[in-house]
């Protein structure tokens, strides 16, 4: 029980962190919370599902080119919905939460209220250390997510791009005086934060089916865990999304699986009364 | 030789609130040159016109052949022009070499990033020494060797730079002078100051601001003598 609870919870913690980095990136730089977020994120469940499914693409093949056209969505919805509102974030935060709406509607009136599963990358089950069976798709998607963060943090440590995120989230308009052209750099991010949401739900997808209304409680989980983490600082997203998770999991095997949403409203209290600004933000940005 | 910076009769607006009248101000290649003026006067708003973070309602900024009017801060940047602001802002969490290449960014500037950077940490061996440490850590006087060895990283022809000795003692800005007095003429230098003795005794002339108004302008070594200038602003 405890080892198949830390498993899930390293799993759906990966997961959390993920599509929390997204959200972080976005908020860090342009102080724009995306409600859409899990919207995004089942479209690309969506998309793998559609390609790979449906139409038979290679299902590695599928799963880029789902992330890849979440991105270009996402460089759309900002110049077309949060390009126009800079300045008030009270109109991105209702048009962003309209979008979302308008999402799931569409989801359900092209897809229908039906599970939708995207084919699995690996068949069968592993023994883990010789203590339980374990589906080897999620250790697949453990895998893939944990990569996938470490490749994000290299891009932040070691490249140019990664440099200017960085600047930009402490001092835009100092960006802007070293050169940045922060019009495009907005444009990116938010692209990059849907990007990141599209990548969680491929991951997951095959495990959690997608249905319209499937994205709702990843969203919320993912701005709890920016909340838990500290605003804008990506090291928080990686330590809260796996904290979150692993409460989630140990607290629905060993205390009541009917409370596993409570969790981590508990922890993220808990924490917020002992650090208001999240585990790793910093007291005033 | 034609001025590098040519501002022409310039009204500028913050918001509803006019902070500027009718400035005009040239600069030529190679010169130091300084703003005076109390708080308030309007000189953080003057270099806000020339990076372009404010738009002038009226009037024309020509810089090296360029109309600056209506570009945005960062083609400003690209075209060589650097600012060390008010209050130095460097980006504290990240290391001291991390804030040096971001002033590198201009394209222009991004090849030579490692030439350059020899050349700024030879001017403030500090910064070499403390090249690993976030920016956060370091003194108030360091950190303003840092804004302005970032600005200097862009390969800038005009450097501006903002209320230098803010917050810092004597004797750090008096070093700190004496290393932007070593630069040389290819960069020309535009300094905004409160501490009116300092700047007087580093720049050859000087323009002074007040209420959003040129009032008077002049050779420093005329102005340090000028006996109203002498009571309103050195306590003389």
């Amino acid at each position: 029980m405890f080892a198949i609870s830390l498993m899930n919870g390293l799993v759906m913690g990966v997961i959390y962190a993920l599509a929390a980095l997204g959200v972080s990136l976005v908020v860090g730089i342009m102080n724009v919370v995306n409600f859409a977020h899990g919207e995004l994120y089942i479209l690309a469940g969506y998309f793998s599902y559609l390609f790979a499914s449906a139409l038979g693409v290679n299902f590695v093949l599928a799963m880029v080119i789902a992330v890849g056209l979440v991105f270009f969505l996402g460089l759309l919805i900002e110049y077309l919905l949060i390009r126009p509102t800079y300045g008030n974030d009270m109109y991105s935060l209702i048009l962003t939460f309209i979008l979302s709406i308008v999402l799931q509607n569409a989801y359900l009136l092209i897809f229908g209220p039906y599970p939708n599963k995207p084919p699995l990358w690996v068949q069968g089950a592993t023994d883990v250390f010789g203590l339980f069976l374990y589906g080897n798709q999620r250790l697949a998607a453990l895998a893939a997510g944990a990569a996938l963060i470490a490749v994000i943090f290299v891009i932040i440590k070691k490249t140019w791009f990664g440099r200017i995120i960085r600047a930009a989230s402490q001092d835009r308009e100092m960006a802007e005086l070293n050169g940045v052209n922060t019009t495009r750099l907005n444009m990116l991010s938010f692209g990059l934060g849907c990007a990141l949401a599209a990548a969680a739900g491929v991951i997951l997808a095959p495990v959690f089916p997608v249905t319209p209304t499937a994205g709702v409680p990843v969203a919320l989980t993912a701005f709890v865990v920016v909340v838990l983490g500290g605003m804008g600082s990506l090291w928080g997203c990686v330590v809260g999304g796996l904290t979150l998770g692993l409460v989630e999991n140990f607290g629905a095997a060993f205390i009541s699986s009917g409370y596993k949403n409570v969790f981590g409203f508990m922890i993220l209290i808990l924490v917020l009364l002992v650090r208001p600004s999240g585990l790793f933000g910093r007291a005033k940005i | 030789m034609p001025a590098l910076l040519e501002v022409s009769h310039i009204d500028l607006y913050r918001g509803e609130t006019q902070v500027l009248w009718d400035i005009s101000l040239a600069l030529d290649p190679g010169e130091r040159v300084a703003i005076l003026g109390s708080n308030g006067a309007g000189k953080s708003s003057f270099l806000a016109a020339v990076t372009a973070a404010l738009t002038p309602v009226r009037g024309e900024i020509r810089f090296n052949g360029h109309c600056l009017v209506g570009n945005r801060p960062h083609e400003v940047t690209g075209l060589g022009i650097a600012l060390v602001p008010e209050g130095r802002r460097v980006y504290k969490d990240m290391s001291v070499r991390e804030n040096l290449e971001m002033g590198a960014f201009p394209k222009s500037a991004r090849g030579r990033l490692k030439e350059t950077l020899e050349r700024v940490m030879g001017l403030f061996p500090i910064l070499g020494q403390r090249k690993g440490q976030p920016a956060g850590t370091l003194s108030g006087g360091e950190q303003q060797m840092l804004a302005i060895g970032r600005a200097l990283m862009s390969r800038p022809k005009l450097l501006l730079v903002d209320e230098l000795s803010l917050g810092l003692a004597p004797l750090i800005t008096k070093s700190i002078y004496r290393t932007l007095a070593e630069l040389g003429t290819d960069i020309t230098i535009l300094l905004v100051e409160q501490n009116v003795e300092q700047a007087l005794n580093f720049s050859r002339r000087a323009y002074i601001l007040e209420s959003g108004r040129m009032t008077r302008s002049g050779n420093s070594a005329d102005l340090m003598q000028d006996a109203d200038i002498r009571r309103a602003y050195l306590g003389m």
